[in-house]
């Protein structure tokens, strides 16, 4: 905006006239530490930015890492709508956003006019997939990605949008803990994630899934429900679950003897008419045989 | 005051007292106007008020004047800034009339020119020059003006634009590229 001018006569000369103006207006030179404080201030928010996209990276590592997309048509109808539900976009979005305002802010310090968008981006993006990457590896991915993902609209944390896939024993997907397992595990009790116990039929499963059963924990079993009403499950394939990226949630084995008792079991042999029908029979067994 | 004082002393001297910037706009302000001219400012009282309004705001920012960069950079961005804001507020569209000294950039457009018979042909007066640079984008206008008619290097007009080095190569590239394409149609290869 222009302030008004001419308070001096224009005959008079240039620089005196503008002497004048500062005299009559009382100008003083801002204090130094105001601009070298912007200065920092931008190269903070720039720094800052940089570190929650390294943030958004490791909780995008995290949710790419824990979805099993061997499995995406088990749990999925198609691969599209697996990748809708299972695509890290709040990540994503959040990475994007944060370099955005890295770049935004490191553009507004003294020096950063003469940086390219190019070098500020590659920098920045290294940067952040480093940082991220490291705090993937001390399981902070997780817990941003469980703890803030919990907040953001649109999105549930992967973990829960898993469970929830799994929560469906009509469709023959059932997932939670192994409490207690027979020996030779023929059955074996689960408790589901809404605390329901489970008793499950284990006698079509084969080695790679009571080695499943045996190490406890937390499990994705594949079956058939016995009735829509009962708590008893014909298991099909057991598949152990476990977080990548996420320290202390690996389960201790259980104390069972499931192995030794049932290798006489194959891996190879194919299973009962009950599991052959069940969606992807085929790929499950093809899975199993390569180790789920 | 010393004539020979460099201006980063003349600024520091400022610093402590504001009689001596007056060396400092006396050596800036002919060639400041003349950048206000050529960049569209037609009006000489215009011309003058948007340079004191850039002596003012200079020296309340005197404090923020990096010496690692030239103070000419430093003022030239200022009356930039300041020339760009009044042609906002008038909404207008800067008016360029080219005097003789379009002739660098003729012979920079001529020197691109591979052909010598098209080289030849680039031979238009000023008011058809004039004409094609009024229809330049205008930070095409303004990247043509301060290379070539005010003979500034590529980082000191990083300095002024505040864009990169790089971004000042492609600039200049792509505003001789446009600048030869709204010449007349003779002078075209």
């Amino acid at each position: 905006m222009m302030t008004p001018m001419h308070t001096h006569p224009n005959d008079e000369p240039f620089a005196k006239r503008v002497l004048a103006r500062i005299s009559d207006e009382h100008l003083t030179p801002r204090p130094r530490w105001e601009f070298v404080f912007k200065n920092y201030v931008f190269w903070s928010l720039g720094a800052l930015a940089v570190a929650l996209g390294a943030f958004a990276f490791s909780a995008m590592l995290f949710e790419v890492e824990n979805v099993d997309w061997r499995l995406a048509l088990v749990t999925h109808a198609s691969l599209f709508a697996f990748f809708l539900d299972a695509a890290p976009f709040l990540w994503v979005g959040a990475l994007a956003l944060f370099l955005l305002l890295g770049y935004a802010n490191v553009r507004r310090t003294n020096h950063g006019y003469r940086y390219s968008l190019t070098t500020i981006a590659v920098g920045a993006v290294l940067t952040s997939l480093t940082l991220g990457a490291a705090l993937y590896a001390t399981g902070l991915g997780g817990l941003v990605e469980e703890t803030v993902g919990a907040y953001a609209p649109f999105h549930r944390p992967i973990l829960t949008e898993e469970r929830s896939w799994w929560l469906a024993p009509e469709k023959g997907l059932l997932g939670g803990h192994v409490v207690s397992a027979a020996l030779g595990a023929t059955s074996f009790v689960l408790r589901d994630f809404n605390g329901a116990s489970w008793n499950v039929d284990g006698s079509d499963l084969r080695t790679p899934d009571l080695a499943a059963v045996a190490r406890g924990g937390l499990v994705r079993v594949i079956g058939v429900p016995t009735s829509a009403t009962s708590t008893v499950f014909h298991a099909c394939f057991v598949i152990a679950w476990e977080f990548r990226g996420d320290w202390g949630r690996t389960p201790p084995p259980l104390p069972l003897a499931v192995i030794a008792s049932t290798s006489e079991r194959s891996s190879a042999a194919a299973r009962s008419e009950v599991c052959r029908g069940i969606r992807p029979y085929a790929q499950l067994r093809a899975l199993d045989e390569t180790g789920l | 005051m010393p004539l020979d004082m460099t201006d980063e002393e003349i600024v520091r001297r400022t610093l402590a007292d504001k009689e001596a910037f007056a060396p400092l706009i006396e050596r800036y302000e002919a060639k400041l106007l003349r950048y206000l001219d050529r960049l569209g400012v037609l009006v000489r009282e215009d011309r003058e008020d948007i340079l004191q309004n850039a002596f003012v705001k200079a020296y309340k920012n005197l404090n923020s004047f990096d010496p690692t960069l030239a103070f000419s950079s430093w003022m030239y961005r200022i009356v930039h800034n300041e020339a760009m804001s009044f042609f906002r507020a008038k909404r207008a569209r800067p008016q360029v009339i080219l005097s003789e000294e379009g002739e660098a950039l003729l012979t920079e457009l001529r020197d691109d020119e591979s052909d010598a018979s098209a080289a030849a042909e680039l031979r238009l007066s000023q008011e058809e020059l004039g004409r094609a640079f009024a229809k330049l984008e205008p930070r095409y206008r303004d990247a043509l003006i301060l290379r070539f008619f005010e003979e500034r290097s590529y980082a000191e007009m990083s300095d002024i634009l505040e864009v990169p080095v790089g971004t000042v190569s492609t600039l200049l590239y792509r505003a001789k590229r446009a600048l030869r394409e709204a010449l007349p149609e003779r002078t075209r290869s």
